[in-house]
Order: structure tokens, then C-alpha cells, then sequence
């Protein structure tokens, strides 16, 4: 018994070796396969990139980076506001996400649930987040809708001419009022902000918006002579005119509900990238070695002091690189900025207040591509080459720092 | 040189008294979960002396040291029962923590009672970094009272010669010895009363454990140190008292001497002999 047993001792010496040879056979084989899969990827991302370069190059232009949307001189249209407006809405959605991301993970890791109830939030946040990473972004768009841009009507619904909402700080109603020369208006400072029209039958006061000096206008009423000197005309408007309500802002101009503003767009981003920024953070703090915090308890540091010095820095790598991704992605997300912000592109600057309108460069892009003219979709093929080299850009910049730091820890 | 002296007549005299003892274990129980790890374990941890608890794996000797300085209060179902208790001699009378107390400042705790693992695990951060990790969270320093702290406590650890030129450098540059000893001086750094050590040298080459060894028997003169090891030449050799434990109890505890030479009980004596465990 103790003799070697027979699968082992009498081997059929041909048939070990051609099975040998048919596994590297297969082996070889194996390799090739993966080798394709790997350059088919790659082969179109080849032709992608040469199929835009080939239609957009010759529009790469300073008119392209430094001009605004024009339906009149096609030739000269550019991407400036939506370059700034795709600047103010992923600021917003970083500003937003990130803290709140790198939150809920360190909550999530490195904060263990010794109550009951705790750790039924634990699970409960755990199994959402894990969830919402798969919601389409078209679905936090309509979420974007109802809670940023409408928020749920609980302030009034914006309305031109009618309603602007609750209204908050940094702005200064005037009325809007047409004199007799053609194409002039003054401003006429407004006491009552649910007044939104109203009527001149008497002389009254209006005010250089700019310079702040107010001057006396005078009312002519059909029938008696009409002023006819310019500078007459201006200082006079017809009986019964009506003032319309127009809205100086600041940049700090604030109101309840956002409608449909960069602020909104930036917001519903945050809630696009959230769970991917979660996930990405806590996979990093995961990895961070628990013999350091036992390290850092061990010497008297609370959970706080852990985190802050122990836990975050190391696993601030693969944060930043998660965040980064989540970045590309929000900057070319397109689907839920059509349903907040609206598919307008013809703006001339980026957001001027909080509360702004603004076009994002994806946006920018389909109205474009769909367009009749070939100039447009020349356009468009352009305006991708600088979409993606503003990408490599954020991204390069990410690794470079990333590297840096994980220099500095080793 | 009070400390000093105190420390060689409590080495000459064992037995001496019970006011020279600095961490008091009496009925000790505890869990993870509804395993017992530790069964009715009594023990007194001697100041200034090191202490060392051997046994084989899954004894208790690693769970008591982290009750010690509650280092088990992250571990899930993990609970304790009885009396386990730090007395500090503050010069004018002794003064008794109850370190079971659930309302007890761990921090503060864990200031008096330091603990080294059983892998060197510096911060990923530079020399300097680590060592004023503790004082930076405790202590309000100037910048040069830090430096001198610093060096202090790397000389303490046997390790400032070999580090002083590069103190800015990243500590998981160094060898793991060297690690294994930054970590004790960062341990030292914020003025503990106790070491624990969790086997500190088990993942170290010899000539390290050698260095780690004598600047063991160095530092017992200030500090109380508790070593866990599973080797038994490394208990004989650098601690005055050992505690067996087998299965969550004490077998028997004494001078390092006699347990190793004249055991009271025979599962002691198979044990140290090596015949099992």
C-alpha cells in the first residue's frame, strides 16, 4: 500500500506531453485573444479621435474658445460661455460633493456603529449609496427638477412679469419704462416687489441705475403737442404707459426656488457623482492599514484625531483619483443639465449671479451636432477636441498631484 | 534615581509588597461575543519591572494586554467584568483608576499606558512626523521643546544615531528593527507610565530582536513594560516576572527565574520545556 499509486507511477509519457504542448497551445492562444480585445478599445477610440480631428480641426480657432453662440455669423461662433458655464457648474457640484462624499465614507469606515440603531443607519446608507451608483442621470434630473428648480412649488413658482420667487439679497427691482424716443427706457425704483406691472399717469422720479442720480420725467398726454427735441423726448413718456418689473442683481443675488440656474445644474451633478465619490472614498479608506489607527488610538488620539491626521491623508490618493473621475464624468454629463437648465445656448457670457442661466459645453455640443448647417457640426466636432482636452488636463493634473503625495508618504 | 533604586529592590525582593504594584488584575473576565477569552484571571503587574506573558496562541495573553489600555474597545462584543486597575504614586498617596470604568477618559488613558504592535507600523509620514504625532495631540509644545522631545525619545529607543541625519525622511524607509524601535519611541514620546508590548519582535531578523531586547532591559528603569511573546528565550531573557496563561487562564505567575527553572506546575514546566504549545 505504501507503494506509489498507479495514477502517478505508470504515466503515459506521449500523452503528458502532447497535453503539455496542447495547454501552451491554448495558452499562446489565449494571449492573442486578449491582446485583440484589448486594441479593439483601443482601434476605436483611434478612429473617434481621428474622425473628430479630421471635422473639427479646422475650427479650432481663438473664435472658437473666445466667441459666444450666433445664429447670424455662424463662422464666428464660439464656446466661451459654455466653457464658463461648465466651470461654474462642476465648481458647484465639487463644492458640493466632495465634502459631502469624503463625509459619508469617513461616516461609513471609520466610524463603528456600537448601537443598535446606528447600525441600522449604517446598513440603510450602505445599501442606498450602493444603489443609487446604477440610477441613470436622466433620473436625477427629473429629481434635480422637482427639488432644486421647482423645490416642490413650496416658494412660489418663477414666473416672467409675475412672480420671482422668494426673493433673498443682492437685488434691486426697478420698473421698466418706455419714453417717447424710440428704443430708450428709464428705471423707476420699486417700493412693492408683488407689484410686478403698473401704470404712469403722473410725473415721477426716475433713477441712472449706474450712477444712482434721479431725474424728474414728465407725462404727455395725446392731443397736446408732442416734445421734439431728443433730449425732451427722453425725459418724456405717453400717459398710461406701463412700467414692467426689471431685476438689478449682484453676484451674490439669492431666491427660493434656484429655477433654472447653474446653481440647480451644479446640485443635481453633486447628487449624480455622489454615490460614485462615496464608493470611490471608501474603497480608499478601506485600504488604509487598520494597524494605523490602532497605531493612533494607541497613543491617545481620538477617532477625529485618527481620521484627520492617520486615515485621510493616507487615503487621500485614491480619494483625489476617485473624485477626478467623478469630475470627468459631471463634466460630460449632458442628460440631466437639458432637463434642469434647459437646452438654451444663446448666451453671450457665463453666469453673472448665483442664480444665472448658463450653457455647459455638452450642452452646447448636441445643440450643435443637430443642426443643419455643416459649419455647426464643424463646430461641434471642435468643441468635443477642447471638451477632451480640458479632461486630459483635469486628469493629468490629478495624477501629477497624486503622485506627489504618495511621494511624500513613502 | 529614586525610580532606579526602587526598581533593584523590587528585583531583589519579589515578594516585597503589594504598594510597589502598578496595574492590579483581580476576577478578571472577558468576551468577544459570547467566547470567553479570559476566565477568573487575577495578577498583579509590578512597577518598573518587566512583565512577560507567554502561552500558546489563543490563550488570552494578547487580550488581557489590550484590555489593559482598552484597546478592545473597537472590537464588536467585546466586554469585560471584574477588577482591572491602574495605581499611580504620585509621590503624596496612591491614586486608582478604574480602567474597566465606561465613563473613563481613554485618551488619557492610553497617554499613561502606551502600546507597541506586534508589526512595526510607523505613519506613512516622515521620522520627525511620527515621534511628535502623541505630543502634537496632547501636550502644547514650542517648536524647539518638540525637537528636544524628538531626540529624546529616539534616543531612548537605541535609534537616534542612525536617524538623526535623516529625520525628515520618510519613517517606511527605514528597516523594519528600526521601525519596530521609532514605533517605541513615538510610544515613549508622550510621557506613558506603561509599555505594552504585543510581541514586538516577531516579525524582526535576530540582530533586531537583539537590539529591541536590550533597549527592553534599558527602559525598565523608567517605564513598567508588559511583553507578550511567543518565544520563550526572549521572555527568560529580558523580563523579571512571567505569566503563563493556558485557555483564558493563569497557569502561574512568579519571577522570571524560578518559573523557568523550578515551575510550581508541571504544564508550566512541559511549556517552557517546549513539550507542547
Amino acid at each position: 500500500m505504501s507503494s506509489i499509486p498507479d495514477a502517478i507511477a505508470n504515466q503515459d509519457k506521449t500523452y503528458l506531453l502532447e497535453k503539455a504542448n496542447r495547454r501552451k497551445r491554448f495558452s499562446l492562444w489565449f494571449y492573442g485573444l486578449c491582446v485583440a480585445i484589448a486594441f479593439v478599445s483601443v482601434i476605436i477610440l483611434i478612429v473617434l479621435m481621428i474622425s473628430i480631428w479630421s471635422q473639427g480641426s479646422s475650427r479650432l480657432t481663438s473664435d472658437l474658445i473666445l466667441n459666444s453662440h450666433s445664429e447670424l455669423e455662424i463662422e464666428k461662433s464660439g464656446m466661451w460661455p459654455a466653457i464658463m458655464g461648465s466651470l461654474f457648474v462642476c465648481g458647484t457640484c465639487a463644492a458640493v460633493a466632495l465634502p459631502l462624499g469624503v463625509g459619508t465614507a469617513v461616516f461609513l469606515e471609520e466610524f463603528q456603529p456600537t448601537h443598535r440603531v446606528l447600525r441600522l443607519l449604517h446598513g440603510f446608507v450602505q445599501l442606498n449609496i450602493s444603489n443609487l451608483a446604477g440610477v441613470p442621470s436622466i433620473v436625477y434630473g427629473l429629481l434635480g427638477l422637482t427639488v432644486f428648480v421647482y423645490m416642490f412649488n413650496i416658494f412660489g413658482q418663477i414666473r416672467v412679469n409675475e412672480s420671482a420667487g422668494w426673493e433673498i439679497m443682492g437685488y434691486k427691482n426697478y420698473y421698466q419704462v418706455l419714453t417717447l424716443e424710440p428704443g430708450h427706457v428709464v428705471f423707476v425704483p420699486q417700493t412693492d416687489a408683488t407689484v410686478r406691472e403698473t401704470s404712469f399717469d403722473e410725473p415721477f422720479q426716475a433713477v441712472d441705475p449706474a450712477s444712482g442720480q434721479s431725474f424728474e420725467i414728465a407725462i404727455w398726454t395725446p392731443g397736446t403737442p408732442k416734445p421734439t427735441a431728443p433730449e425732451d423726448r427722453r425725459v418724456t413718456v405717453r400717459a398710461g404707459v406701463r412700467g414692467t418689473t426689471i431685476t438689478e442683481t449682484s453676484w451674490y443675488y439669492f431666491r427660493l426656488p434656484f429655477d433654472k440656474s447653474f446653481l440647480s445644474g451644479g446640485l443635481t451633478l453633486a447628487l449624480v457623482i455622489l454615490p460614485v465619490i462615496i464608493i470611490a472614498s471608501q474603497e480608499s479608506l478601506r485600504g488604509v492599514p487598520s494597524s494605523l489607527r490602532e497605531a493612533s488610538m494607541g497613543l491617545g488620539a481620538t477617532t477625529w484625531q485618527t481620521v484627520r491626521d492617520v486615515s485621510l491623508p493616507a487615503a487621500l490618493p485614491g480619494i483625489m483619483t476617485g473624485s477626478i473621475l467623478a469630475m470627468g464624468r459631471a463634466i460630460g454629463e449632458a442628460a440631466p443639465i437639458l432637463v434642469v437648465m434647459g437646452a438654451a445656448v444663446a448666451k453671450s457670457t457665463g453666469p453673472k449671479h448665483l442664480m444665472d442661466n448658463a450653457v455647459t459645453m455638452p450642452v452646447l455640443i448636441y445643440n450643435w451636432a443637430g443642426r443643419q448647417q455643416d459649419e455647426f457640426k464643424e463646430l461641434s466636432a471642435a468643441a468635443i477636441i477642447v471638451l477632451l482636452v480640458i479632461l486630459l488636463v483635469m486628469n493629468s493634473t490629478a495624477i501629477y498631484i497624486r503622485q506627489k503625495v504618495q511621494k511624500s508618504q513613502t | 534615581m529614586a525610580t532606579a533604586t526602587s526598581a533593584a529592590t523590587a528585583a531583589d525582593d519579589p515578594d516585597s509588597a503589594p504598594e510597589k504594584t502598578l496595574i492590579d488584575i483581580q476576577n478578571l473576565n472577558a468576551w468577544y461575543g459570547d467566547f470567553q477569552a479570559i476566565h477568573d484571571l487575577s495578577l498583579e503587574i509590578p512597577r518598573h519591572q518587566v512583565t512577560a506573558f507567554i502561552g500558546p496562541s489563543g490563550c488570552g495573553k494578547s487580550t488581557l494586554l489590550k484590555w489593559i489600555n482598552r484597546m478592545n474597545d473597537v472590537v464588536p462584543g467585546a466586554h469585560a467584568k471584574g477588577r482591572l486597575a491602574l495605581i499611580e504614586d504620585s509621590g503624596d498617596g496612591e491614586t486608582e483608576t478604574d480602567i474597566l470604568d465606561p465613563n473613563l477618559d481613554v485618551v488619557g488613558l492610553r497617554r499613561k499606558i502606551g502600546i507597541v504592535f506586534q508589526k512595526p507600523n510607523p505613519f506613512p509620514k516622515s521620522i520627525y512626523d511620527n515621534v511628535a504625532f502623541g505630543p502634537r495631540l496632547h501636550m502644547k509644545t514650542t517648536k524647539s521643546e518638540l525637537d528636544e522631545l524628538v531626540e529624546w525619545s529616539l534616543q531612548k529607543a537605541a535609534v537616534w544615531d542612525e536617524v538623526k541625519d535623516r529625520l525628515n525622511g520618510p519613517a517606511l524607509g527605514l528597516s523594519g528593527g528600526q521601525q519596530q524601535r521609532l514605533c517605541i519611541a513615538r510610544a515613549i514620546a508622550v510621557g506613558p507610565e506603561v509599555l505594552l508590548m504585543d510581541e514586538p519582535c516577531s516579525a524582526l531578523d535576530p540582530s533586531s530582536t537583539l537590539a529591541i531586547e536590550d533597549l527592553i532591559f534599558e527602559l525598565r528603569s523608567q517605564y513598567t513594560i508588559v511583553i507578550v511573546t511567543h518565544n520563550m528565550q526572549q521572555a527568560s531573557r529580558c523580563s523579571d516576572k512571567t505569566a503563563f496563561f493556558f485557555e483564558g487562564k493563569l497557569v502561574e505567575s512568579g519571577d522570571t527565574e524560578k518559573l523557568f527553572t523550578k515551575p510550581d506546575k508541571k504544564q508550566t514546566d512541559d511549556y517552557v520545556r517546549g513539550k507542547f504549545g
